[in-house]
């Protein structure tokens, strides 16, 4: 022991080359030290949820700053930190995440983008928002301005995602979760649309409610144009279904009687209430119109065109009014055609055969009053009727075979003289006209068919 | 302290080798070496930096350096201590040789 402290007090000299080995060693180690530990700092980090994190590496200290969501997740993370070799000191700077009260979500769609904002609990969350906000609207640019905070309700995912499914079905308006309460607000991109999100909101996860729906839906839009050069009616537009559709169909092809339907309607739900009648009873207005146009949306009935004549018009626009629910609206815009020059009694007798070859008067069956789906045809027969003031008209009614001669013969007077009722209310002279009732004697075609029936039920128009 | 040591092997060995060079001319050295007084206030210092060094007193980059020379201290003492004792053994070994030489 002696002889080794004599030697050690010998040792001295060499901590000048010690010295000069340490200062080179310093001068070349400390930048890969510090390196080096912050990035096994970092990889140690890894799989710790954090948001914001920094690592700053001063020799072989390490300050952490870092924003973690929940006070587990920030101990681990440090405890993490410490535990990389070759750390000396962790200075802990985390935090947790601002807790957000209520806890608001919101995705909102406008014309070129969809926006996320509000507050994500979690950065993977956030990005799986994204995702699937850009998979419900592809090709639309998605915006995120969501930040991140504690505080979110139990099953806020799922229910967000349900939520960003119904992003696809909006073609603006917003969607909001604060807390467990959601509200919607906006214009459904399609028919129907409102009622698909009604429906899906339904399913939201236990503990949410909806606060409040305010999604509206598109108008719910029926038209039908009356071209009478082209002698079409075009039906464009939506009804609720099948049902409705083919009374609105059959309905038209009554009305119409010299006019081709062009049926270019298509089913969709979301239709007012008393759809079905309102359009069926507009229709009937439209036919006594010589062109027109005719806008259902929603509870709104729009008709313009030329009428026939001037009592037509004033009908028109009277009498459709009270053929709808209280709570629609109807504007009709009605003027009338310019009156056809007067013509001799030859031609009006021509033009009355051929109206009546396009079309019959028809009747309640076995009774004397007239159909309102002969509307346009009588309409028809009164303006030619005008055109011809100084000739007087015999109305001859004529029935089928069918039932005892007497009956047919009176129930054709009365349909004649109902035709000239109606003439006369629609301001047409009296005495310009006379009732005339064949019964069955005057058959057009074989009483043994039902087409052939058909065809002797009939009223027509003598000039005399 | 591991990672110490591995990250710097080369230094270490380094100072490893410049203890065993000055313990191997330390014995056969003539003259006198530091005074007991000097020698013991030496010890008191590095006794102090080596508490300072594990109290981890000393921040950041100062505290890394500090900690990188009393280990590189610490090898070569240890290579002072190899270097001192083989030579001392080689010297008793060639001494009594010399002595009973004619």
């Amino acid at each position: 022991m002696q002889k080794l402290f004599r030697w050690a007090s010998k040792w001295w000299p060499g901590l000048i080359p010690l010295a000069v080995m340490w200062g080179i060693a310093v001068w070349n180690n400390t930048l890969p030290v510090e390196a080096d530990l912050a990035a096994r700092s970092a990889a140690a980090l890894k799989d710790t949820v954090l948001d914001r994190t920094r690592i700053a590496v001063d020799g072989r200290d390490v300050s952490l700053v870092a924003q973690a969501f929940s006070e587990e997740g920030r101990r681990d993370a440090v405890a993490a930190v410490e535990n990389v070799p070759g750390v000396r000191l962790v200075d802990d700077q985390t935090r947790l995440v601002q807790e957000a009260n209520p806890f608001v979500w919101s995705a909102e769609r406008d014309v070129v983008r969809v926006t996320l904002s509000g507050s994500a609990p979690l950065p993977a969350m956030k990005g799986r928002l994204m995702e699937a906000a850009r998979k419900e609207v592809p090709g639309v640019e998605v915006a995120d301005q969501m930040g991140l905070a504690r505080g979110a309700p139990l099953r806020f995912e799922s229910a967000a995602m349900l939520l960003l499914d119904q992003i696809g079905k909006l073609k603006d308006g917003k969607i909001t979760i604060s807390d467990t309460k959601v509200s919607l607000s906006g214009m459904a991109r399609d028919l129907g649309g409102r009622e698909a999100i009604s429906a899906a909101l339904k399913n939201l996860p236990e503990g949410f409610s909806v606060a409040t729906n305010e999604i509206k839906a598109p108008p719910y839009v029926f038209q039908a144009y009356k071209d009478p050069v082209a002698a079409t009616v075009t039906l464009t537009g939506y009804v609720p279904d099948n049902t409705v559709h083919a009374a609105i169909s059959a309905a038209a092809a009554r009305k119409f009687f010299g006019e081709k339907v062009v049926d270019n309607l298509k089913s969709s739900v979301g239709a007012p209430a008393s759809f079905g009648g309102s359009v069926v009873a507009a229709l009937g207005a439209l036919s006594r119109l010589s062109t027109g146009t005719l806008v259902v949306s929603d509870r709104e009935v729009k008709l313009s065109g030329d009428a026939l004549y001037e009592g037509a018009a004033a009908d028109i626009r009277a009498g459709l009014g009270k053929d709808f629910p209280k709570n629609w609206q109807y504007k009709p815009e009605i003027t009338v055609k310019p009156a056809a020059g007067p013509v001799d009694g030859t031609v009006c007798q021509q033009l009355f055969t051929e109206i009546l070859t396009k079309g019959r008067i028809r009747f309640e069956p076995k009774r004397a009053n007239i159909d309102p789906d002969s509307a346009a045809l009588l309409d028809h027969l009164i303006e030619t009727a005008l055109r011809c003031p100084n000739t007087r008209i015999e109305v001859a009614g004529h029935t089928d075979a069918d039932g005892e001669e007497g009956f047919n013969q009176a129930l054709s007077e009365k349909r004649a003289q109902a035709v000239i009722d109606y003439l006369v209310k629609a301001g047409l002279p009296a005495d310009r006209f006379a009732a005339i009732g064949y019964g069955s004697t005057q058959p057009v075609a074989g009483n043994d068919s039902d087409e052939g029936k058909a065809q002797n039920r009939r009223i027509e128009f003598l000039v005399r | 302290m591991p990672y110490l040591l591995s990250f710097h092997w080369g230094w270490l060995v380094g100072s490893l080798f410049l203890g065993l060079a000055m313990g191997w001319i330390s014995v056969v050295q003539r003259g006198n070496g530091t005074s007991k007084v000097t020698a013991r206030w030496l010890a008191v210092l590095v006794a102090a930096l080596v508490g300072v060094a594990l109290a981890h007193v000393v921040p950041g980059r100062f505290g890394y350096w500090l900690d990188l020379g009393l280990i590189m201290f610490a090898c070569y003492l240890v290579g002072c201590t190899i270097g001192a004792w083989l030579r001392d053994i080689v010297v008793s070994r060639s001494q009594p040789a010399a002595g009973n030489a004619p």
